[in-house]
């Protein structure tokens, strides 16, 4: 089904880094109803994210990016997923639904979009956070410890005595960083954090983001930031995947990506960014919107919104290549020769 | 169109309760008052007969009167309240727990011991629980233990039926997914999330339950598969008394009367619990 698609090579993390997490060929196909066809929602996708490294996918709503991190621990129990998926060295995709859960809170752990409804309303704070710990075997005192160090260590106000207060005793803020504790607790070494700073205020977010910093600094933490807000990713990630209509279109380091953008998607949605130093009259927006995944465009999905399209993108989907700082998926690229 | 109605109230002082819903608490809280103390300071006299007062009517003596035994049906009354109210309690809490136990294993197990869980549970709904209890409780022997065993097993669908469909809906709740995402088992992710963020229906059922279950366990004993003679349990009660109803009427609208108090005051209860648990209920 790919055979139009190549990949230079395996999917290697940023420079600096050794792999941690790499997706080969990932698809995912959701069905739309009981037995009936299904979707492509995630459409071949290679990555790889390296130890401790900090990478943000970003993208539309609808892009993909969201069931791409999903199956990446396979929490979508309808999705079919098929490619790679390896963490460790190990093949995520032939564990047992058993051994998965192993991997979920151990080796990866994620976080989500909104604090509120992530917390159990009738388990305490202590509790919830200790859960991760107990459901490994871990006694009920030590985890309890470890829980409050966690909580502590995320700064949560006078957590101590607040073990046993429950989810609505606290702040938006403070319930987003009891939702980092349980993640963080479990020591896991990937962190895929699924826009979980959009249902917060700017000056909330801005704290969680510095604590994520923090933490993901003194932890070695990789992350996986999701997230369509550009201005998170210039200040938090080192590298930066952009997703389009499934697909994965130019993968790059912030500075690269954000001072020579190769995919007239990505100069799009940098362009999109209100600035605070330009007087504009109205706001920069990529004309069309994205396809829906059942009726992708042939050849690149991005095409009818393409200012630079010529006859290539309209047959041949294009294959991701290596650019200078990174990899692009654009025939622009490809006729200049990488 | 008119504006949509926006009431505004005045904060009630204390537990904000109505004249009505005050009125019902009470009345269930005087129930239970009777159920616990009444046995311990009735007259010895409710299980002896004294034919030479068989039939009195009420009076200062005796205020509902007295049966064809002479016994004093106002202290039969209260005596009876514990057997019947003690065994209405116990027939919805064993059906409640076997509910509880249907839903959660059938939430937790795989999608076909789920389908056929729910399956027995349909037959178990289009039964009619009355007359299968009346079957079940034939065939172990008349006695009250029978009708609660009896009750308990045909009662236990709704509550399954109820509880699974509101545990689907929890499930759908962003913090089970959150609890999964961090390898929480699908067993303990049904039995510790799940569950306890689903019961809170059940609590409100319960209560109304037990109305209907008074209700049904007294006709039980009237039908003669319940408390047998001399049993003070109401429909043992009301059936003993029946070849008097036109003559000492008192015999059996006494009794019948206190069926239909208890059955509707604990029904109340449930719908006021129900109404206060609602914010969008209030108010009404």
């Amino acid at each position: 089904m790919h055979m139009d698609r190549t990949f230079q090579g395996s999917p290697t993390p940023g420079p600096n880094a050794t792999t941690l997490a790499r997706a080969v060929g990932l698809t995912v196909d959701m069905p739309v109803q009981l037995g009936a066809s299904s979707v492509r929602i995630v459409d071949g996708v290679d990555f790889a994210i390296g130890v401790g490294e900090r990478v943000a996918l970003v993208g539309e709503s609808g892009s993909g990016k969201s069931v791409t991190a999903r199956a990446l621990m396979r929490l979508d129990r309808a999705a079919r997923v098929s490619g790679r998926v390896e963490f460790a060295g190990r093949d995520l995709l032939a564990l047992s639904e058993r051994e998965m859960t192993q991997v979920r809170g151990g080796d990866i752990a994620m976080v989500f979009q909104d604090p509120m409804s992530f917390l159990d309303p009738l388990m305490t704070i202590g509790d919830q956070v200790a859960e991760t710990l107990r459901i490994r075997g871990v006694g009920k005192a030590d985890a309890r410890r470890r829980a409050l160090a966690v909580l502590d260590e995320l700064r949560v106000d006078r957590a101590a005595e607040r073990l046993d207060a429950y989810p609505h005793e606290f702040s938006g803020g403070m319930r987003q960083r009891v939702v980092l504790a349980m993640a963080l607790v479990g020591e896991p070494r990937l962190l895929i954090a699924d826009e979980p700073t959009t249902a917060l205020d700017v000056r909330v977010q801005d704290q969680v983001l510095d604590l994520l910093d923090d933490v993901s600094a003194r932890r070695g933490l990789a992350v996986l930031f999701i997230t369509h807000d550009l201005g998170v990713v210039a200040g938090f990630a080192e590298r930066v995947m952009v997703m389009y209509s499934g697909r994965i279109v130019e993968d790059g380091s912030v500075d690269s990506v954000f001072a020579r953008p190769r995919h007239p998607y990505t100069r799009g949605l940098i362009k999109a960014v209100p600035r605070i130093d330009q007087d504009l009259d109205r706001l920069y927006a990529i004309p069309g919107a994205p396809p829906p995944p059942f009726a992708r465009p042939t050849g690149c999905a991005f095409h009818p919104r393409c200012d630079a399209a010529f006859a290539p993108c309209l047959r041949d989907v294009p294959a991701v290549l290596p650019v200078e700082g990174g990899r692009a998926a654009c025939h622009l690229h490809a006729s200049q020769g990488a | 169109m008119s504006a949509p109605a926006v009431s505004v109230r005045a904060p009630r002082a204390g537990l904000g309760l109505s004249a009505f819903e005050a009125s019902v608490i009470g009345l269930v809280v005087l129930l239970l008052a009777v159920a616990v103390v009444g046995p311990l300071v009735a007259p010895e006299s409710v299980y002896r007969s004294d034919i030479a007062n068989a039939l009195l009517p009420p009076g200062a003596g005796h205020w509902f009167g007295t049966d064809d035994q002479g016994r004093d049906v106002f202290w039969r009354l209260v005596v009876g309240a514990r057997t019947t109210l003690l065994s209405a309690f116990l027939v919805v809490t064993l059906y409640s727990l076997i509910g509880v136990a249907v839903a959660t294993i059938g939430a937790a197990g795989p999608r076909w011991l789920d389908e056929t869980l729910m399956r027995i549970t349909d037959i178990g709904l289009a039964l009619p629980g009355m007359v299968v209890a009346l079957g079940f409780a034939a065939a172990m022997g008349p006695s009250l233990r029978s009708a609660i065993i009896a009750m308990a097993i045909t009662g236990w669908p709704i509550t399954a039926r109820l509880l699974r469909g509101i545990m689907r809906q929890t499930m759908e709740a962003p913090f089970v997914a959150g609890a999964r995402a961090l390898g929480v088992s699908r067993w303990r992710l049904m039995t510790c999330h799940v569950l306890p963020n689903s019961l809170d229906v059940l609590i409100v059922k319960w209560a109304g339950d037990v109305g209907t279950t008074v209700l049904v366990l007294a006709s039980l004993s009237f039908i003669g598969v319940g408390a047998q003679p001399p049993s003070a349990e109401w429909g043992a009660t009301i059936a003993g008394a029946r070849g008097y109803v036109s003559t000492a009427w008192w015999t059996v609208v006494m009794p019948g009367a206190a069926v239909a108090i208890t059955s509707i005051a604990f029904g109340l209860l449930g719908e006021i619990i129900q109404v206060r648990r609602d914010p969008s209920l209030r108010g009404n």
